[in-house]
Protein backbone atom coordinates (compact mmCIF):
# COMPACT_ATOMS: atom_id res chain seq x y z
CA UNK A 1 0.00 0.00 0.00
CA UNK A 2 2.63 2.35 0.94
CA UNK A 3 4.61 1.64 -2.31
CA UNK A 4 1.30 2.67 -4.41
CA UNK A 5 1.58 5.78 -2.77
CA UNK A 6 5.06 6.64 -2.94
CA UNK A 7 5.39 5.67 -6.64
CA UNK A 8 2.13 8.08 -7.42
CA UNK A 9 3.86 10.55 -5.57
CA UNK A 10 7.18 10.39 -7.48
CA UNK A 11 5.84 10.27 -10.86
CA UNK A 12 3.92 13.38 -9.87
CA UNK A 13 7.08 15.47 -9.12
CA UNK A 14 8.49 15.80 -12.31
CA UNK A 15 11.67 18.08 -12.07
CA UNK A 16 14.09 18.24 -14.29
CA UNK A 17 17.50 18.24 -13.03
CA UNK A 18 17.70 21.96 -13.73
CA UNK A 19 14.95 22.86 -11.35
CA UNK A 20 15.68 20.44 -8.69
CA UNK A 21 19.46 22.33 -8.29
CA UNK A 22 17.47 25.65 -8.78
CA UNK A 23 14.82 24.59 -5.60
CA UNK A 24 17.58 23.26 -3.21
CA UNK A 25 19.84 27.08 -3.99
CA UNK A 26 16.29 28.32 -3.03
CA UNK A 27 15.57 26.09 0.09
CA UNK A 28 18.74 26.91 1.22
CA UNK A 29 18.31 30.62 1.26
CA UNK A 30 14.79 30.35 2.83
CA UNK A 31 16.45 27.89 5.58
CA UNK A 32 18.69 30.84 6.22
CA UNK A 33 16.21 33.42 6.17
CA UNK A 34 14.57 31.81 9.01
CA UNK A 35 17.04 31.17 11.44
CA UNK A 36 18.04 34.86 10.95
CA UNK A 37 14.63 35.74 11.88
CA UNK A 38 14.99 32.88 14.60
CA UNK A 39 18.32 33.96 15.88
CA UNK A 40 18.84 37.63 14.78
CA UNK A 41 15.04 38.63 14.76
CA UNK A 42 16.32 40.30 11.50
CA UNK A 43 13.48 41.98 9.77
CA UNK A 44 15.52 41.99 6.42
CA UNK A 45 15.62 38.57 5.82
CA UNK A 46 11.71 38.35 7.17
CA UNK A 47 11.09 40.94 4.41
CA UNK A 48 12.87 38.39 1.80
CA UNK A 49 10.68 35.45 3.85
CA UNK A 50 7.64 37.76 3.18
CA UNK A 51 8.16 38.23 -0.53
CA UNK A 52 8.61 34.94 -1.23
CA UNK A 53 5.87 33.52 0.39
CA UNK A 54 2.75 36.04 0.88
CA UNK A 55 2.09 36.62 -2.41
CA UNK A 56 1.81 32.61 -3.04
CA UNK A 57 -0.07 31.70 0.45
CA UNK A 58 -2.45 34.95 -1.00
CA UNK A 59 -3.05 32.48 -4.57
CA UNK A 60 -3.51 29.54 -2.95
CA UNK A 61 -5.72 30.62 -0.12
CA UNK A 62 -7.94 32.68 -2.57
CA UNK A 63 -8.20 29.74 -4.97
CA UNK A 64 -8.92 27.06 -2.31
CA UNK A 65 -11.58 29.60 -0.41
CA UNK A 66 -12.44 31.39 -2.81
CA UNK A 67 -12.50 34.97 -1.36
CA UNK A 68 -9.49 37.37 -1.31
CA UNK A 69 -10.46 38.62 2.08
CA UNK A 70 -9.87 35.58 3.52
CA UNK A 71 -6.93 34.79 1.85
CA UNK A 72 -5.38 38.10 3.15
CA UNK A 73 -6.15 37.42 6.42
CA UNK A 74 -4.28 34.00 6.00
CA UNK A 75 -1.48 35.44 4.63
CA UNK A 76 -1.29 38.46 7.72
CA UNK A 77 -2.01 35.40 9.99
CA UNK A 78 0.90 33.11 8.74
CA UNK A 79 3.59 35.28 8.81
CA UNK A 80 2.87 37.05 11.89
CA UNK A 81 3.52 33.06 12.84
CA UNK A 82 6.07 32.33 10.76
CA UNK A 83 7.85 35.89 12.82
CA UNK A 84 6.62 34.19 16.03
CA UNK A 85 7.28 30.72 16.00
CA UNK A 86 10.48 30.71 13.36
CA UNK A 87 12.32 29.24 16.36
CA UNK A 88 10.57 26.18 15.50
CA UNK A 89 11.82 25.79 12.42
CA UNK A 90 13.73 22.97 11.93
CA UNK A 91 16.35 22.61 9.17
CA UNK A 92 16.95 18.56 9.68
CA UNK A 93 13.26 17.42 9.84
CA UNK A 94 11.97 19.51 6.49
CA UNK A 95 12.22 21.78 3.87
CA UNK A 96 11.22 25.57 4.84
CA UNK A 97 8.55 25.23 2.11
CA UNK A 98 6.81 22.49 4.39
CA UNK A 99 7.13 23.74 7.47
CA UNK A 100 5.63 27.70 5.98
CA UNK A 101 2.94 25.55 4.80
CA UNK A 102 2.09 23.45 7.83
CA UNK A 103 1.84 27.09 9.51
CA UNK A 104 -0.33 28.11 7.08
CA UNK A 105 -2.11 25.01 6.81
CA UNK A 106 -2.73 25.47 10.88
CA UNK A 107 -4.08 28.96 10.61
CA UNK A 108 -6.23 28.21 7.77
CA UNK A 109 -7.83 25.74 9.64
CA UNK A 110 -8.42 27.56 13.09
CA UNK A 111 -9.61 30.69 10.63
CA UNK A 112 -12.48 28.64 8.88
CA UNK A 113 -13.40 26.28 11.57
CA UNK A 114 -13.98 29.98 13.51
CA UNK A 115 -16.09 31.19 10.88
CA UNK A 116 -18.04 27.96 10.37
CA UNK A 117 -18.69 26.91 14.41
CA UNK A 118 -17.74 30.59 15.39
CA UNK A 119 -15.11 28.30 18.24
CA UNK A 120 -11.83 30.23 18.76
CA UNK A 121 -10.45 27.12 20.08
CA UNK A 122 -7.16 26.89 17.90
CA UNK A 123 -7.08 23.53 17.99
CA UNK A 124 -4.44 23.10 15.24
CA UNK A 125 -1.41 23.18 17.04
CA UNK A 126 -2.89 19.87 19.02
CA UNK A 127 -3.92 18.02 15.76
CA UNK A 128 -0.41 19.03 14.24
CA UNK A 129 2.11 19.63 16.38
CA UNK A 130 5.02 22.26 15.29
CA UNK A 131 7.23 20.56 17.77
CA UNK A 132 7.19 16.80 17.68
CA UNK A 133 5.40 15.28 20.77
CA UNK A 134 8.55 13.38 21.61
CA UNK A 135 10.39 16.71 21.92
CA UNK A 136 7.76 18.59 23.93
CA UNK A 137 7.42 15.98 27.09
CA UNK A 138 8.88 17.06 29.82
CA UNK A 139 11.30 19.51 27.97
CA UNK A 140 11.37 21.53 31.36
CA UNK A 141 11.99 18.98 33.84
CA UNK A 142 14.93 17.32 31.36
CA UNK A 143 16.37 21.20 31.01
CA UNK A 144 16.61 21.25 35.46
CA UNK A 145 18.18 17.75 35.38
CA UNK A 146 19.87 18.22 32.53
CA UNK A 147 21.43 22.06 33.35
CA UNK A 148 24.82 21.18 34.43
CA UNK A 149 25.29 17.97 31.93
CA UNK A 150 27.71 17.96 28.41
CA UNK A 151 24.97 17.95 26.61
CA UNK A 152 23.55 21.15 27.78
CA UNK A 153 26.71 22.38 27.33
CA UNK A 154 26.70 21.12 23.67
CA UNK A 155 23.41 22.70 22.97
CA UNK A 156 24.45 26.21 24.08
CA UNK A 157 27.86 26.23 22.49
CA UNK A 158 25.72 25.86 19.02
CA UNK A 159 23.22 29.37 20.62
CA UNK A 160 24.57 32.26 18.18
CA UNK A 161 27.49 34.21 20.26
CA UNK A 162 25.14 37.21 21.47
CA UNK A 163 22.23 34.25 23.02
CA UNK A 164 25.81 32.15 24.45
CA UNK A 165 26.99 35.28 26.46
CA UNK A 166 23.73 35.52 28.06
CA UNK A 167 22.95 32.28 28.70
CA UNK A 168 26.15 31.52 30.60
CA UNK A 169 26.51 34.68 32.57
CA UNK A 170 22.88 34.22 33.71
CA UNK A 171 23.05 30.45 34.17
CA UNK A 172 26.72 29.76 35.29
CA UNK A 173 27.86 33.31 36.54
CA UNK A 174 24.81 33.79 38.11
CA UNK A 175 24.29 37.35 37.27
CA UNK A 176 20.88 38.99 37.03
CA UNK A 177 19.23 40.08 34.01
CA UNK A 178 20.14 44.01 34.95
CA UNK A 179 23.76 43.38 35.92
CA UNK A 180 24.36 41.57 32.29
CA UNK A 181 22.84 44.17 30.54
CA UNK A 182 25.15 46.55 32.16
CA UNK A 183 27.96 44.25 31.71
CA UNK A 184 27.36 43.96 28.00
CA UNK A 185 26.19 47.61 27.12
CA UNK A 186 23.07 46.15 26.01
CA UNK A 187 19.00 47.18 26.91
CA UNK A 188 17.42 44.84 29.42
CA UNK A 189 14.91 44.17 27.04
CA UNK A 190 17.38 42.85 24.44
CA UNK A 191 18.88 40.38 27.22
CA UNK A 192 15.42 39.39 28.31
CA UNK A 193 14.48 38.45 24.58
CA UNK A 194 17.82 36.90 23.89
CA UNK A 195 17.54 34.72 26.93
CA UNK A 196 13.78 33.95 26.10
CA UNK A 197 15.15 32.94 22.26
CA UNK A 198 18.52 30.81 24.01
CA UNK A 199 15.84 29.03 26.76
CA UNK A 200 13.23 27.97 23.52
CA UNK A 201 15.90 26.48 21.33
CA UNK A 202 17.87 24.95 24.06
CA UNK A 203 14.36 23.19 25.18
CA UNK A 204 13.68 22.10 21.63
CA UNK A 205 17.59 20.30 21.51
CA UNK A 206 17.42 18.81 24.54
CA UNK A 207 14.07 17.43 23.82
CA UNK A 208 14.88 16.14 20.80
CA UNK A 209 17.68 14.77 21.96
CA UNK A 210 15.27 11.60 23.53
CA UNK B 1 -0.51 -4.08 15.82
CA UNK B 2 -2.79 -2.08 14.80
CA UNK B 3 -5.39 -3.35 11.82
CA UNK B 4 -7.60 -0.82 10.52
CA UNK B 5 -6.44 2.96 8.99
CA UNK B 6 -7.34 5.33 8.04
CA UNK B 7 -8.15 5.32 4.11
CA UNK B 8 -5.50 7.32 2.28
CA UNK B 9 -7.69 10.08 1.02
CA UNK B 10 -8.91 11.06 4.92
CA UNK B 11 -5.19 10.84 5.58
CA UNK B 12 -4.94 13.74 2.33
CA UNK B 13 -7.31 15.10 3.46
CA UNK B 14 -6.29 15.55 7.08
CA UNK B 15 -2.51 16.85 5.56
CA UNK B 16 -4.60 19.91 3.44
CA UNK B 17 -6.46 20.84 6.46
CA UNK B 18 -9.71 19.40 4.73
CA UNK B 19 -11.65 17.28 7.55
CA UNK B 20 -13.90 18.75 9.97
CA UNK B 21 -12.14 18.91 13.34
CA UNK B 22 -14.37 15.70 14.77
CA UNK B 23 -12.31 13.71 12.52
CA UNK B 24 -9.10 15.36 12.83
CA UNK B 25 -8.84 14.86 16.08
CA UNK B 26 -9.43 10.93 15.32
CA UNK B 27 -6.82 10.92 12.48
CA UNK B 28 -4.08 13.01 14.85
CA UNK B 29 -4.49 10.58 17.40
CA UNK B 30 -4.14 7.70 15.45
CA UNK B 31 -1.27 9.02 13.79
CA UNK B 32 0.62 9.35 17.01
CA UNK B 33 -0.01 5.83 17.32
CA UNK B 34 0.95 4.44 13.68
CA UNK B 35 4.21 5.27 12.49
CA UNK B 36 3.11 4.39 8.95
CA UNK B 37 0.17 6.51 8.90
CA UNK B 38 2.80 9.32 10.11
CA UNK B 39 4.74 9.11 7.25
CA UNK B 40 2.10 8.65 4.79
CA UNK B 41 0.66 11.97 6.43
CA UNK B 42 4.33 13.74 6.11
CA UNK B 43 4.60 12.53 2.42
CA UNK B 44 1.18 13.98 1.67
CA UNK B 45 1.90 17.55 3.15
CA UNK B 46 5.43 17.70 1.69
CA UNK B 47 3.66 16.76 -1.46
CA UNK B 48 1.21 19.52 -1.22
CA UNK B 49 4.28 22.14 -0.12
CA UNK B 50 5.52 21.83 -3.39
CA UNK B 51 3.01 21.88 -5.65
CA UNK B 52 2.21 25.39 -3.32
CA UNK B 53 5.19 26.81 -3.06
CA UNK B 54 7.70 25.30 -5.30
CA UNK B 55 5.67 24.15 -8.27
CA UNK B 56 4.47 27.78 -8.66
CA UNK B 57 8.38 29.27 -8.49
CA UNK B 58 9.80 26.97 -10.71
CA UNK B 59 7.98 28.81 -13.72
CA UNK B 60 10.60 31.50 -12.56
CA UNK B 61 9.55 34.45 -14.76
CA UNK B 62 6.07 34.55 -14.79
CA UNK B 63 5.48 33.83 -11.27
CA UNK B 64 7.60 37.11 -10.46
CA UNK B 65 5.49 39.30 -12.33
CA UNK B 66 2.31 37.44 -10.92
CA UNK B 67 3.96 37.79 -7.25
CA UNK B 68 4.17 41.33 -7.71
CA UNK B 69 0.63 42.20 -8.94
CA UNK B 70 -0.54 39.97 -6.19
CA UNK B 71 -0.32 42.52 -3.73
CA UNK B 72 -0.17 45.54 -6.48
CA UNK B 73 -1.57 48.41 -4.49
CA UNK B 74 -0.75 47.12 -1.28
CA UNK B 75 2.01 48.47 1.13
CA UNK B 76 4.02 45.33 1.63
CA UNK B 77 6.42 46.90 4.18
CA UNK B 78 3.61 48.38 6.42
CA UNK B 79 2.52 44.80 6.24
CA UNK B 80 5.80 43.89 7.48
CA UNK B 81 6.26 46.73 9.63
CA UNK B 82 2.88 45.63 11.32
CA UNK B 83 3.63 42.09 11.55
CA UNK B 84 7.96 42.27 12.84
CA UNK B 85 6.40 45.38 15.56
CA UNK B 86 6.25 43.37 18.47
CA UNK B 87 9.60 41.19 19.49
CA UNK B 88 7.27 38.37 21.27
CA UNK B 89 7.99 34.80 20.04
CA UNK B 90 5.57 31.76 20.63
CA UNK B 91 7.45 29.39 23.39
CA UNK B 92 6.46 25.69 22.06
CA UNK B 93 3.51 24.50 24.59
CA UNK B 94 4.91 22.83 27.78
CA UNK B 95 3.49 19.34 27.93
CA UNK B 96 0.39 19.53 29.74
CA UNK B 97 -0.77 16.03 29.72
CA UNK B 98 -4.55 15.66 30.75
CA UNK B 99 -5.55 12.82 32.52
CA UNK B 100 -9.16 11.80 33.16
CA UNK B 101 -10.86 9.80 35.51
CA UNK B 102 -14.08 7.24 34.32
CA UNK B 103 -15.66 4.78 36.68
CA UNK B 104 -12.45 4.61 39.20
CA UNK B 105 -10.31 4.07 35.97
CA UNK B 106 -7.60 6.71 34.82
CA UNK B 107 -6.57 7.83 31.41
CA UNK B 108 -4.06 10.01 29.98
CA UNK B 109 -5.85 11.82 26.62
CA UNK B 110 -4.42 11.84 23.55
CA UNK B 111 -2.77 15.55 22.67
CA UNK B 112 -5.39 16.15 20.27
CA UNK B 113 -8.20 16.00 22.73
CA UNK B 114 -6.32 18.12 25.80
CA UNK B 115 -8.10 21.56 24.95
CA UNK B 116 -11.67 20.24 24.06
CA UNK B 117 -14.34 20.64 26.33
CA UNK B 118 -16.65 17.07 27.32
CA UNK B 119 -19.72 16.87 28.62
CA UNK B 120 -20.07 15.52 32.30
CA UNK B 121 -20.30 11.37 31.76
CA UNK B 122 -23.71 9.63 31.40
CA UNK B 123 -23.67 6.14 32.12
CA UNK B 124 -26.28 3.22 31.20
CA UNK B 125 -25.51 -0.46 32.66
CA UNK B 126 -21.47 -1.03 31.36
CA UNK B 127 -21.24 1.64 29.05
CA UNK B 128 -20.74 4.88 30.16
CA UNK B 129 -20.32 8.46 27.59
CA UNK B 130 -19.30 11.78 27.70
CA UNK B 131 -20.24 13.93 24.54
CA UNK B 132 -17.28 16.29 23.14
CA UNK B 133 -18.06 19.50 21.95
CA UNK B 134 -17.12 20.73 19.15
CA UNK B 135 -19.92 22.17 17.34
CA UNK B 136 -20.26 20.58 14.13
CA UNK B 137 -23.77 20.23 13.78
CA UNK B 138 -24.92 16.79 12.68
CA UNK B 139 -21.10 15.42 13.21
CA UNK B 140 -21.07 14.35 16.45
CA UNK B 141 -17.73 13.08 18.94
CA UNK B 142 -17.82 11.14 21.89
CA UNK B 143 -15.86 9.11 24.74
CA UNK B 144 -17.24 5.82 25.12
CA UNK B 145 -16.44 4.09 28.03
CA UNK B 146 -17.26 -0.45 28.25
CA UNK B 147 -16.58 -1.61 31.43
CA UNK B 148 -14.85 -5.28 31.03
CA UNK B 149 -17.59 -7.52 30.45
CA UNK B 150 -19.47 -4.49 28.75
CA UNK B 151 -20.96 -4.94 24.70
CA UNK B 152 -22.85 -2.46 22.99
CA UNK B 153 -26.40 -3.58 21.33
CA UNK B 154 -26.27 -4.46 17.83
CA UNK B 155 -27.21 -1.01 16.07
CA UNK B 156 -26.82 0.33 12.69
CA UNK B 157 -25.94 3.54 11.65
CA UNK B 158 -27.75 5.54 7.80
CA UNK B 159 -24.42 7.65 8.21
CA UNK B 160 -20.69 6.75 8.70
CA UNK B 161 -19.38 5.23 12.19
CA UNK B 162 -16.07 6.03 13.23
CA UNK B 163 -14.90 4.38 16.63
CA UNK B 164 -10.91 4.85 17.37
CA UNK B 165 -9.87 2.76 20.42
CA UNK B 166 -7.79 4.12 22.59
CA UNK B 167 -7.20 2.07 25.23
CA UNK B 168 -7.82 -1.71 26.10
CA UNK B 169 -9.80 -3.85 23.76
CA UNK B 170 -13.13 -5.10 21.88
CA UNK B 171 -14.39 -7.30 19.24
CA UNK B 172 -17.25 -7.91 17.13
CA UNK B 173 -17.86 -10.64 14.34
CA UNK B 174 -15.18 -8.98 11.83
CA UNK B 175 -12.01 -9.36 14.51
CA UNK B 176 -10.77 -8.19 17.79
CA UNK B 177 -9.65 -4.41 18.16
CA UNK B 178 -6.71 -3.07 19.69
CA UNK B 179 -5.29 0.58 20.50
CA UNK B 180 -5.14 2.77 17.92
CA UNK B 181 -7.35 0.87 15.53
CA UNK B 182 -9.53 3.39 13.48
CA UNK B 183 -12.65 1.35 12.93
CA UNK B 184 -14.97 3.16 10.31
CA UNK B 185 -18.67 1.51 9.65
CA UNK B 186 -21.27 2.73 7.03
CA UNK B 187 -25.11 2.01 7.50
CA UNK B 188 -24.02 -1.59 5.47
CA UNK B 189 -22.83 -2.45 8.56
CA UNK B 190 -24.31 -3.74 11.92
CA UNK B 191 -22.26 -4.55 14.62
CA UNK B 192 -22.35 -5.93 18.36
CA UNK B 193 -18.94 -4.59 19.85
CA UNK B 194 -18.09 -6.82 23.11
CA UNK B 195 -15.15 -6.05 25.76
CA UNK B 196 -14.11 -8.25 27.49
CA UNK B 197 -11.15 -6.70 29.46
CA UNK B 198 -13.08 -3.15 28.66
CA UNK B 199 -11.99 -0.26 26.39
CA UNK B 200 -12.15 3.55 26.20
CA UNK B 201 -13.03 5.00 22.45
CA UNK B 202 -13.03 7.57 20.87
CA UNK B 203 -16.03 7.95 18.41
CA UNK B 204 -17.52 9.95 15.25
CA UNK B 205 -20.83 10.09 13.99
CA UNK B 206 -23.13 11.72 11.39
CA UNK B 207 -26.67 10.31 12.32
CA UNK B 208 -28.92 13.62 12.39
CA UNK B 209 -31.21 12.19 10.14
CA UNK B 210 -31.28 8.26 11.11
CA UNK B 211 -32.27 9.65 15.06
CA UNK B 212 -34.25 12.73 14.83
CA UNK B 213 -36.90 10.45 12.73
CA UNK B 214 -38.97 9.34 15.85
CA UNK B 215 -39.61 6.22 15.06
CA UNK B 216 -36.17 4.81 14.80
CA UNK B 217 -35.63 6.95 17.96
CA UNK B 218 -37.82 4.94 19.58
CA UNK B 219 -36.10 1.33 17.95
CA UNK B 220 -32.91 2.07 18.34
CA UNK B 221 -32.51 4.23 21.57
CA UNK B 222 -28.87 2.98 22.61
CA UNK B 223 -27.39 4.61 19.14
CA UNK B 224 -28.73 7.92 20.44
CA UNK B 225 -27.22 7.30 23.53
CA UNK B 226 -24.00 6.04 22.62
CA UNK B 227 -22.89 7.95 19.18
ZN1 LIG C 1 -2.33 3.77 10.46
Amino acid sequence: MGQTVTSSLQSGAKAPKTIAMKENTEHQALADWLQAVANERSKAAFTHLFKFFAPKIQRIAASKYGNETLASEVVQETMSNVWRKAHLFNPDKGSPTTWVYTVMRNVSFDLLRKIKTKKEDNLSDDFWPLVESSEAEDADSQFQDHLASKEVMRCIDTLPEEQKCVVKGFYFMEMSQEQLAQHLGIPLGTVKSRLRLALAKLKQQIGGEK
Amino acid sequence: MISCHPTQEMLEKFANGELPATLAAAVSIHAEMCSECKAQIAAYTEQQAESGFNGVSSHASSANVNDEDVFAGIDIDDLIAAITATDEIDIALEDKEKTITVKGKEYVLPRALTNMTMSNWSSIGKLARSRVELGEGEIRASLLQIQPGGSVPEHTHKGFELTLLLDGSFEDDMGVYGPGDFIVLDGKHTHNPVSHEGCLCYTVSNDAQHFTQGINKLLNPFGSFIY
